[in-house]
């Protein structure tokens, strides 16, 4: 069999495979359930249901709103919580980097609060602040907060010692020691911090609002799943995985952008 | 009966849509039970060349064979000592040497000797157990050695088998080479830039032209060596101050710095 | 940086005072009346409701109960995430049409958050127990089967050839070299793994569950008893700890004959 780097009419072996595979399977997918009904459409719908959904939310409107009306309320909530948790917790974990001292007084409280799984906060940010668009900005930043602080405390750790000293051989300090050393030493583990905190931002969102919400893709998952309507909870997981897999990219992007030196790409 | 032929070996090697050339209309036949060494400059394609004998890179045109059959494959038969040791760090010694026998079939008992008798040669008695990482770099090539031999390979592949140890652990290693060599003979094609280890190891020693890789010339070592009786001597230091030895180094030396000043760095 | 025991003591020192100003911010906010004690219970309030609920149900059960039927759900869930998400990422290293083929599929999915399985597991399965083990597998799988992947894929490429120089067949290269070599990154991914499922489990239990740690925080937030909710989330908290503690010594066992 040829190597799959190969190239068969413009594609390699590889794409070929790939693009087969996805057609078989909505294949099987449409001959389950349109043309054998093995597979009830009540299990699993149809693709010509889901079709119909997509129309449906898309042009329409669903569970209060139309689908990029949800997407848009939902991405607010995130860039708000993501937002504060980065403008916090990057300079919380570089102070805790640098200071042995901050980190001994503040790594008490940090580590009774940190391996409680940010889905774990939700019936208390209800508690606190009830049903709405408040309750889960909480939880996002709480979500966001701590992959921040941790991968920001081990970039700074990891700066090569030789530099540090560097720097202080130069007499910088202060303000500039922060900008000009600090930041852009501990830049790479700061993005991936950043990459973990987006992530972790819309897998929150997406429960909290599945536990009660009137608009984002999560509200659209739990009326699909109260209306039992398959293709509709179908689009609604579709759209989640594109959100997800678009900030990936975009934060990817953003990070061979600014450290163009480095040349690993970020995939996960 | 186990010999190594190159004919016509030449080796293009592909980078950014260029084509370089490695190797070039390379001819060299070892005969049986011959230890013949390669000596040239850094990128000559020397390690390149073993690596075609070895089944792990092929030629562009040209056919590389062992025993006139053409080598399609890495195996046992043709028993690879690599520089940086390739011991698997998560198996002891003994397992290391045992991965190759048990791949061959051999039942427990036979392969329980090959080992021991190759930990005792290699002198590795009471390591049996430890591990790769709990070894200085000279006792690991000792293993790699060891799990070579005891293959009961046909020829025997050794790239720059010293290169990655100390000066000191080098000379110890070189010394137990040749004893070993003298005691167990086999066909050796041995890859190295060290000139008197080649001197002193081999039977023959093929200097190589700097990229793309020809040979210069091949010198005959085994002749001298007998007809000056190198082997009486246990030490290798008393060798290496033999007029005729140092005269043979020498020479080597000269047709390489020739090459190096060729080179464009 | 060797700390000398001196400065041990110091950083001992100021990690009790951190830890000391955290509780008493606590209780002065508490205190000052700022915050009704409803939503804010004082930390030895949240300590009492954690005691009282190993003897007194909550939610139809005592909290040990509750954990118990959250860490079966996890087991289900993270042992078939670890089953099969290993051997396919090691396989799927190895040979590169499996790569291929699966690939596609694996990225199609993998991004759909966990909990947004919960509505299409309750159509599937039902309320039994197929539906939050599926949310735990499908958080834990990722990292499972992306690490394996890349510890095989990353082998450095001279075991590959002495294996093959040795003459060892693709069984034995595949469990006795590419396995091996892989288990530092197959580790990695098993710790991922085991907290993107354990926090997964929360999730599902939050919504779609009658018993377990994820319920009995909602129920009391339905109840407005704060002091359950703090300490639910303790203990998932603690549990989450254990188990990573757990997996890290699994590491320390398996790569105790490697140099690190």
């Amino acid at each position: 069999m040829p190597r799959s780097d190969t190239q068969i009419v413009g594609l390699s072996r590889r794409t070929w495979l790939g693009v087969l595979t996805i057609v078989v399977v909505l294949l099987v997918w449409w001959l389950l359930t349109s043309v054998t009904g093995w597979i009830s459409a009540v299990r699993f719908p149809p693709p010509k249901d889901v079709g119909e959904a997509f129309k449906q939310i898309a042009l329409q409107g669903y569970g209060n709103g139309k689908l990029h009306q949800h997407i848009f309320h939902s991405f607010k909530l995130v860039m708000m919580g993501f937002g504060v948790a980065v403008a916090v917790g990057v300079p919380l974990g570089l102070l805790m980097g640098y200071s042995r001292k901050a980190e001994a007084l503040i790594n008490p409280a940090f580590l009774l609060l940190r391996p409680i799984p940010p889905l774990a906060w939700i019936p208390l940010a209800i508690v606190w602040l009830g049903l709405g668009d408040a309750a889960k900005v909480l939880v996002i930043f709480v979500a966001a907060f701590v992959p921040s602080v941790i991968n920001s405390y081990t970039g700074v750790r990891n700066i090569d010692k030789p530099i540090m000293e560097a720097a202080q051989m130069l007499g910088i300090r202060g303000f500039k020691f922060v900008t000009d050393v600090l930041v852009p030493g501990a830049f790479p583990m700061i993005f991936t911090g950043l990459r973990l905190s987006l992530q972790a931002s819309w897998t929150t969102l997406v429960a909290a609002e599945l536990v009660g919400a009137l608009y984002g893709l999560g509200s659209i998952l739990n009326q699909g799943a109260q209306d039992i309507y398959p293709a509709m909870i179908l689009i609604a997981m579709v759209f989640v995985a594109i959100c997800g897999a678009l900030s990936t990219a975009l934060l990817g992007y953003a990070e061979t952008k600014a450290m163009p030196w480095r040349s690993e790409r970020v995939t996960a | 009966m186990s010999t190594i032929e190159f004919k016509q070996v030449t080796r293009v090697f592909k980078r950014d849509g260029e084509d370089f050339l490695t190797i070039d209309g390379f001819d060299l036949t070892v005969s049986d039970q011959e230890f013949v060494a390669i000596v040239g400059p850094s990128g000559c394609g020397k390690t390149t060349c073993m690596r075609m004998v070895a089944g792990l890179e092929f030629p562009s045109t040209g056919l590389v064979s062992v025993s006139n059959k053409p080598v399609i494959s890495p195996g046992p038969d043709r028993a690879v000592v690599f520089q940086q040791f390739a011991l698997f760090p998560w198996k002891s010694v003994f397992d290391n040497i045992d991965f190759g026998l048990r791949a061959k079939g051999l039942p427990q008992e036979k392969r329980y000797e090959i080992i021991t008798h190759y930990i005792g040669l290699m002198n590795l008695q009471g390591y049996e157990s430890a591990y790769p990482h709990e070894l200085s770099g000279g006792m690991q090539q000792r293993v790699a050695i060891a799990r070579a031999y005891a293959l009961d390979p046909d020829v025997l592949l050794m790239d720059e088998p010293f290169g990655a140890l100390d000066a000191q652990t080098r000379v110890v290693m070189q010394e137990e080479l040749v004893k070993l060599a003298r005691r167990n003979p086999r066909t050796v094609l041995f890859i190295t830039h060290a000139v008197e280890e080649a001197v002193y190891l081999a039977d023959r020693v093929v200097v190589m032209t700097s990229r793309p890789g020809k040979i210069k010339e091949i010198l005959d070592v085994k002749s001298i060596r007998e007809a000056e009786g190198w082997d009486s001597h246990s030490k290798i230091e008393d060798v290496m101050d033999l007029a005729s030895f140092v005269h043979l180094r020498t020479r080597i030396w000269k047709s390489l710095r020739e090459e190096h000043g060729s080179d464009d760095h | 940086m060797k700390a000398s025991a001196k400065d041990m003591f110091g950083t001992a020192k100021l990690s009790l005072i951190g830890l000391m100003a955290f509780l008493g911010i606590w209780y002065l906010v508490d205190l000052s009346q700022l915050v009704s004690t409803k939503f804010l219970p004082m930390p030895h309030e949240v300590l009492l409701k954690l005691i009282e609920l190993f003897h007194i149900p909550f939610a139809g059960n005592l909290l040990q109960d509750h954990m118990m039927a959250s860490l079966q759900r996890y087991f289900w869930g993270f042992g078939l995430a670890v089953l099969i998400g290993v051997p396919l990422g090691l396989l799927m290293g190895w040979f590169r049409w499996l790569d291929d083929v699966v690939t596609p599929l694996f990225d199609s999915v993998r991004f759909i958050a966990p909990v947004a399985w919960v509505p299409f597991a309750a159509l599937w399965f039902g309320t039994g127990a197929g539906g939050p083990t599926l949310i735990i597998f499908a958080g834990a799988f990722p990292p499972c089967l992306i690490n394996a992947y890349r510890g095989a894929k990353g082998i450095e490429v001279r075991y590959l050839e002495a294996a093959n120089m040795l003459g060892v067949g693709s069984f034995k290269t595949i469990t006795e070299v590419l396995l091996p070599a892989a288990i530092p990154s197959i580790i990695a991914g098993l710790r991922i793994g085991a907290g993107l499922g354990w926090l997964s489990l929360v999730g599902a239990e939050l919504i779609a569950a009658s018993s377990g740690m994820g319920y009995l925080i909602v129920k009391g937030q339905a109840a407005v008893a704060t002091e359950i909710v703090m300490a639910g989330m303790l203990s998932i908290g603690f549990v989450g700890v254990l188990i990573d503690v757990a997996i890290r010594k699994m590491e320390s066992f398996l790569l105790r004959h490697r140099q690190n």
